[in-house]
């Protein structure tokens, strides 16, 4: 092949060695064969043959996929991408406004992105996020599991039991109004040590932790393959502290978001991750912007910002690639994450479940 | 750097390479910038021999000079300018993409480039019926909006046969990009008939999403593969007639300096033509599509010109 040494996956140092003796195309390494390479280079003979091992896999791999297998390579015409997107679910959040803000939920194989100040409701989303990917298909939900990577600490077991427990008296509710046999099945395995159970938790105290953690995810993913979810609550707090090297900071951040859109192109899965705010000090107002620099707003493909306007909760769509920026209201009460009430419909309450708001979501779910 | 091989050229044996080297002369280049009188009385060989050996070298290995009016007859049969479906960026980059060239689009997150590649490649390959390569680095590659946009610009039944005509790549690290930079030269050179018909864009979105992760610190091995990415991405557009369009982010010096093109002074050498897009509203709570694009750099217009676009 003439694929050119400087391209392939080797050490840099090998590299440096291979491009000082002369070594230009794939081709002539093969050609020399792993004694003729050790002595060339001066390296052992088991490196020599381990580095042509690589050379001759980086090579088979173009020539097939020359020939037209599709081997490794995620390949694909735009009209099967279409065709993909169209059967992928969405994880519902509850809140119609959002849902429909975001083009029907937070969406599978892409990176979301939500940045927020202290106590607007960020950790709240998430656990809500965690057991809606758990409702099953014929509730309108994608039947998943959860990973949760906490890194502040603020993962708490009994809130999760409240919106759990909101989420399948819905259910309930559902399938008494529709009174179809598949709903009173897959209800028999939606309870809530069901939905605890399949929620898993990872604790990181510091960065490197959380490094190795996401480098090996995949692994775990490989054999837990209905996780459709992976949370990372807190991705600001490891790297804001404790951090004098600002461009290592930066390269690292880099490589954990190209790291975590591999996980999420190959195992389907969404990945959705929280971020701190910061205030940018101009010459003469300041503002609030996400944390983490100016290279990090683009490693995610969604943005949401989450702020307040007096005491509303307000939502912002930033940065999308299907849907426009806009901005709704949000609520949260004591089963998790919902939509503000509209002054409408003021007969009812916020404790009671059926709510006439409620009733135009379960014509959606009805496939 | 070609290391010198037996049968390179005639005249070249076995011998005389194990003489060479014994003097420390490995490569083509070593031979023909050595005093050959030297090299022949080191090494005893015949001064004719190393003198007829290095004619051929030379001949093989050296790039022929080209007469400037035959370039430009090449050129104005091989360019062609590519509408990018947007007439005010058309207006900005004279008149379209010009193939054998690199543009590049840069600006901050939510300021439009995505979306203004997905335009490009929907304009390609229904307008002129082409197909389009788009290398996705970021995952933000959404079919459904690229089927919206397809969807308005025509009411026939065409968008199944674009959609079939634009070919998606997920390329998520250095090394795999680089593969299937190599992947397609090698199908163009051999010319194979399969679902790739006549290639006249590729779309890089974005550049700097691989980059990055592999810059800083104290390496260098960083730039030296940004550079053979872009070498890749030049002799593609330059041998096989391609307009490549990449999208670059922007970084700050500090928390409140100007914004710049990231990936610093040596790739800012690499793209002919950059084009900056920005916001028109300076804060982000009012939901637009409106969006500016000013020309950074270019070959044939004024820098600073500033058109607006709509990214709906």
């Amino acid at each position: 092949m003439q694929r050119e040494v400087g391209t392939l996956p080797l050490a840099p140092a090998l590299r440096a060695r291979l491009a000082a003796a002369g070594f230009q195309t794939a081709q002539e390494l093969l050609d020399t064969g792993p004694c003729g390479l050790s002595k060339e280079i001066g390296i052992s003979r088991e490196e020599a043959l381990e580095a042509l091992q690589v050379v001759r896999q980086e090579c088979q791999g173009d020539a097939a996929r020359t020939a037209g297998e599709s081997g490794a390579t995620r390949r694909c015409t735009a009209l099967e991408l279409l065709e993909e997107e169209q059967t992928q679910g969405f994880i519902i959040t509850f809140c119609s406004a959002l849902d429909n803000i975001l083009g029907g939920g937070v969406q599978l194989t892409k990176i979301t992105e939500i940045c927020g100040a202290p106590g607007v409701g960020k950790t709240q989303l998430c656990m809500q996020l965690a057991v809606d990917v758990q409702i099953p298909e014929c509730f309108g939900g994608v039947a998943g599991e959860a990973v949760f990577i906490d890194t502040e600490g603020s993962f708490l077991v009994d809130r999760v039991v409240d919106i759990a427990a909101a989420c399948v008296q819905h259910c309930h509710l559902i399938a008494e109004a529709q009174q179809e046999q598949d709903h009173r099945k897959a209800l028999e395995t939606f309870s809530l040590e069901n939905i605890l159970s399949h929620i898993y938790y990872f604790r990181c105290c510091d960065y490197i932790e959380l490094l190795a953690q996401v480098y090996l995810l995949p692994e775990f993913l490989s054999e837990h393959s209905k996780v459709r979810l992976v949370v990372i609550d807190g991705i600001a707090f490891p790297f804001r502290h404790d951090f004098e090297d600002l461009s290592l900071r930066t390269r690292l951040l880099n490589g954990l978001a190209q790291q975590l859109i591999i996980i999420a192109n190959d195992h389907k899965s969404a990945v959705v991750l929280t971020n701190q705010m910061t205030t940018r000090i101009g010459q003469s107002q300041s503002t609030l912007v996400p944390a983490l620099g100016e290279s990090w707003g683009h490693a995610a493909t969604v943005r949401l910002i989450f702020h307040w306007d007096n005491s509303q909760r307000l939502a912002t769509l930033y940065k999308s690639p299907s849907q426009k920026e806009s901005t709704i209201a949000y609520h949260i009460t004591s089963h998790g994450f919902r939509d503000v009430q509209p002054p409408a419909a003021t007969h009812s309450a916020e404790g009671t479940e059926r709510n006439p708001r409620k009733r135009p979501r379960t014509e959606e779910e009805e496939h | 750097m070609v290391v010198l091989r037996a049968g390179l050229c005639p005249g070249l044996t076995e011998d005389m390479i194990q003489l060479l080297r014994a003097n420390g002369i490995r490569t083509v280049v070593d031979f023909v910038s050595s005093d050959l009188e030297d090299v022949s009385q080191k090494c005893s060989l015949s001064y004719k021999a190393l003198v007829a050996v290095r004619r051929v070298l030379l001949a093989q290995f050296s790039a022929f000079p080209a007469n400037g009016a035959d370039l430009y007859e090449e050129l104005k049969s091989s360019t062609a300018i590519l509408p990018t479906g947007s007439p005010s960026l058309d207006q900005l980059l004279d008149s379209g993409l010009y193939t054998g060239e690199v543009t590049e689009l840069m600006g901050a997150p939510g300021s439009g480039k995505t979306q203004v590649c997905l335009g490009i490649a929907a304009s390609v390959s229904l307008g002129l019926k082409q197909h389009v390569l788009f290398l996705d680095s970021t995952g933000g590659f959404t079919a459904s909006r690229l089927y919206q946009m397809l969807r308005a610009q025509t009411e026939d039944e065409e968008e199944q046969a674009a959609l079939q005509r634009i070919q998606v790549v997920r390329a998520f690290s250095i090394y795999e990009l680089l593969s299937a930079l190599q992947e397609l030269r090698d199908r163009l050179s051999q010319q194979v008939v399969s679902s790739m018909g006549p290639l006249k864009m590729v779309l890089l979105d974005s550049v700097s999403a691989v980059i990055y992760p592999l810059l800083g610190g104290r390496q260098s091995e960083g730039l030296a593969l940004m550079m053979q990415l872009s070498r890749e991405l030049k002799t593609l557009a330059r041998e096989f007639s391609l307009a490549v369009v990449v999208t670059n982010q922007v970084t700050r010096d500090s928390g409140t300096g100007p914004l710049k093109p990231a990936l610093g002074r040596s790739w800012s050498f690499v793209p002919s033509t950059r084009v900056l897009l920005e916001s028109k509203e300076t804060t982000w709570d009012k939901g637009t599509t409106q969006r500016v694009a000013s020309l950074a750099k270019s070959p044939r217009q004024p820098t600073g010109i500033q058109v607006e676009l709509d990214i709906g």
